[in-house]
């Protein structure tokens, strides 16, 4: 297949340039994709590629699963160096920096240069769109993306005698009405606690930096050289989680994402703060009357947003680059988008796909899925910089280390601070 | 009477750890069997269904995989016999210039971690035009230091005796090799062999990279279409996926166990 491939590329170029006759531009384009959500997912993204293949009979392009986000960055790195990389991946946002580092992508904008274009690109949400600039070039295209919300169980409010219809939306509702969630049996053992904000790894660091914009600042920006951790939000965001816990709100300790949504379906929870990417999950299996609202925020709205987006591979040819990004443009479409959204959760990334029939159904069906998109304008991007890997690190660190009670918020911020300068340092 | 205890204590501790080993493996066994609701909710009632393994085979195709990590398995195994045998017969049984250094460079690969190759290896393959390829992914693994480690030193307590008897008996190198080291080595072999089989049937991030086409792509990768990180954990399809996958493994463990239990204690001794 490989040396088909090889050997097949310069012949057809070696013909148009003989020719000089207008010749079918081929291309045979390499997708790679992680898998974040439901195993369907991989039959939904098989499904499109199929699609466009059918509609663009002179290509092909072939759909390689690869593992999850972190694999899949690996598998395309690894390809990239050894000089046959994938025309085309999904990739987390964040990872953006990485790949500039590695120099391995080439920027959107330098191809889509026409004005319909730019309007294509105009036409993502903004909120998906700030991670994918850097130097005033766009370098990937929002595909799978998604926001946390608050999603809580009525029914419990109602036992609590509370108004199901009333969600709390700052920091100091949510320890009120939690505290009133919060509930035990005779010998003192909470059987349903108020509310769950997964804490450790990754996702509470994802989390963590939600409860951050709401206070109106940020943990990183575009520029990818600066961490801001050793701040006075990102301290109170820290020291709102220790509050949870304190106040007998959340179960003290560390707590795990993976397991967050079947502690809401179970009743251990009455409330959690989890991905839009397990509407469909919840949906299906929960037993009781359920809502989702906005994250509750410390000075207002603020929730950030993660998953992942198109890149375009360097050494490739300039067929395979045009067509890559036609193939993005056929994956981003309303329609597609809409069947990518409803198949996985995924918030889609642009207001038409909104518009079609299919998704103002879907949205009537599971009006929870429009929340996602009404918090948008108050998300802002996940956690980011050069060496992300290592930075977002020394923060998970300090967020475990401050839950499990081993330091205090203000050194542990501090702490975590200073080693990302030093790293950081090298770059600006 | 401090003997009764000691073997009370013995017989508690092995209680114990085989609690702390089988508990997940029970539990994994309970939740693939039973609808998602249970798996984490215990009710002795809780109706039995096989739906998990039905979807979860059909979440990827399964068949294929299985075929491939056996092909695979095979060639990593056989190739790894004749070669790790021959090399440690070499080093045995020949006197030759730089045998301790070229020992050396082989037992300086036990230091490496194969991941730190990865992308050396892949470029090597990418080169020679093999990557997607089932070959592709065993290359790096045909031979290995560990192998020609423990053989080289099960070769050496051979007793010299023996080889010079059969050498006094006109047999060839190759013959010395098949009727006197090769058999007292057996007990090793097993063992080698199912380190091996284990080591390459829970390979995932090689395979993984190096391949692209599902028609050569063995189980794990399978497998790992479940690990759904972000929309929360299935346990029940998680487990029964799980437990499809290493069924093979476990089965043959059973069916072989007296005879992997005897070769373990008897090289143990040794």
């Amino acid at each position: 297949m490989k040396t088909v491939y090889k050997t097949a590329l310069p012949l057809v170029m070696g013909m148009a340039l003989a020719s000089a006759a207008p010749v079918a531009k081929a291309a045979d384009l390499e997708f790679y994709f992680p898998v974040g959500v439901n195993a369907p997912a991989v039959a939904t993204i098989e499904q499109l590629t199929n699609a466009w293949a059918e509609q663009n009979p002179q290509h092909t392009v072939k759909a390689v699963y690869a593992g999850n986000y972190e694999e899949t960055t690996t598998k395309a790195l690894t390809a990239a160096q050894a000089g046959s990389p994938p025309q085309v991946a999904v990739l987390l946002a964040i990872d953006i920096f990485t790949l500039i580092e590695e120099d391995v992508i080439i920027p959107i904008t330098d191809l889509a240069t026409s004005p319909e274009e730019q309007a294509w690109i105009d036409g993502f949400y903004e909120g998906f769109m700030v991670d994918t600039r850097f130097d005033g070039k766009t370098y990937s295209i929002p595909f799978q993306r998604s926001t946390p919300v608050f999603y809580y169980n009525k029914d419990a409010f109602r036992a609590a005698g509370l108004d199901p219809e009333a969600p709390p939306t700052t920091w100091d509702e949510m320890v009120e009405i939690g505290k009133k969630l919060t509930v035990k049996d005779e010998n003192g053992n909470v059987t349903q606690w108020g509310t769950r904000i997964p804490n450790l790894g990754l996702a509470g660091a994802w989390l963590f930096g939600g409860l951050v914009v709401s206070k109106g600042d940020v943990l990183s920006t575009d520029t990818g050289t600066e961490a801001r951790f050793d701040t006075e939000a990102a301290r109170a965001s820290l020291e709102f989680l220790q509050r949870l816990a304190d106040e007998e709100v959340m179960a003290p300790g560390g707590i795990t994402w993976g397991d967050t949504p079947k502690a809401f379906l179970e009743g251990q929870a009455a409330s959690i703060w989890t991905s839009t990417g397990n509407l469909a999950f919840v949906n299906e299996n929960v037993e009781f009357d359920w809502g989702v609202g906005f994250l509750p925020g410390g000075d207002g709205p603020g929730a950030p947003v993660g998953g992942g987006n198109f890149y375009i591979f360097k050494d490739t040819t300039d067929e395979e680059q045009a067509a890559a990004l036609e193939f993005i443009k056929f994956m981003t479409t309303p329609e597609n988008a809409a069947i990518w959204s409803m198949a996985t959760g995924y918030v889609a990334p642009r207001a038409d796909a909104w518009a079609t029939p299919e998704m103002q159904d879907y949205a009537e069906r599971l009006p929870q899925a429009l929340v996602a998109l009404d918090q948008m304008p108050h998300a802002y991007r996940e956690f980011a910089t050069f060496q992300r890997a290592r930075v977002t690190q020394y923060l998970v660190d300090a967020i475990e280390g401050t839950i499990t009670g081993e330091t205090d918020a203000a050194s542990a911020l501090a702490e975590a601070q200073e080693k990302a300068d030093d790293i950081l340092g090298e770059y600006r | 009477m401090s003997q009764g205890l000691n073997r009370i204590a013995l017989a508690t501790l092995a209680f114990v750890l085989a609690a702390v080993w089988g508990l997940p493996f029970l539990y994994s066994i309970w939740t693939a069997f039973h609808p998602e609701k249970y798996s984490a909710n215990f009710v002795w009632n809780a109706p039995l269904t096989l739906s998990n393994f039905t979807e979860a085979w059909k979440a990827a195709p399964f068949a294929l995989y299985f075929l491939n990590t056996v092909i695979l398995i095979t060639t990593v195994l056989v190739a790894n016999l004749i070669l790790c045998t021959l090399v440690a017969y070499a080093f045995v049984r020949y006197r030759f210039r730089w045998a301790g250094i070229l020992f050396s460079f082989v037992m300086v690969q036990l230091l490496i971690s194969p991941e730190i190759l990865i992308v050396e290896n892949y470029l090597t393959l990418s080169t020679i035009g093999l990557t997607d390829t089932i070959i592709g992914i065993a290359l790096p693994y045909l031979t290995s230091a560990f192998g020609i480690f423990l053989l080289r030193q099960t070769f050496m307590t051979v007793p010299k005796s023996l080889d010079e008897a059969a050498q006094i008996e006109g047999a060839s190198a190759w013959r010395v090799l098949w009727t006197v080291y090769v058999p007292l080595a057996r007990p090793v072999y097993l063992a080698y062999g199912l380190v091996s089989i284990s080591f390459h049937w829970n390979n995932f991030l090689w395979p993984l990279i190096v391949t692209n086409s599902p028609e050569v792509r063995p189980v794990t990768v399978g497998l790992s279409v479940f690990a759904t990180v972000e929309s929360g954990i299935e346990w029940s399809l998680v487990n029964a996926a799980t437990l499809m996958t290493t069924a093979p493994l476990i089965i043959a463990f059973l069916i072989f166990q007296r005879q992997f239990v005897a070769n373990f204690m008897r090289t143990g001794i040794k």
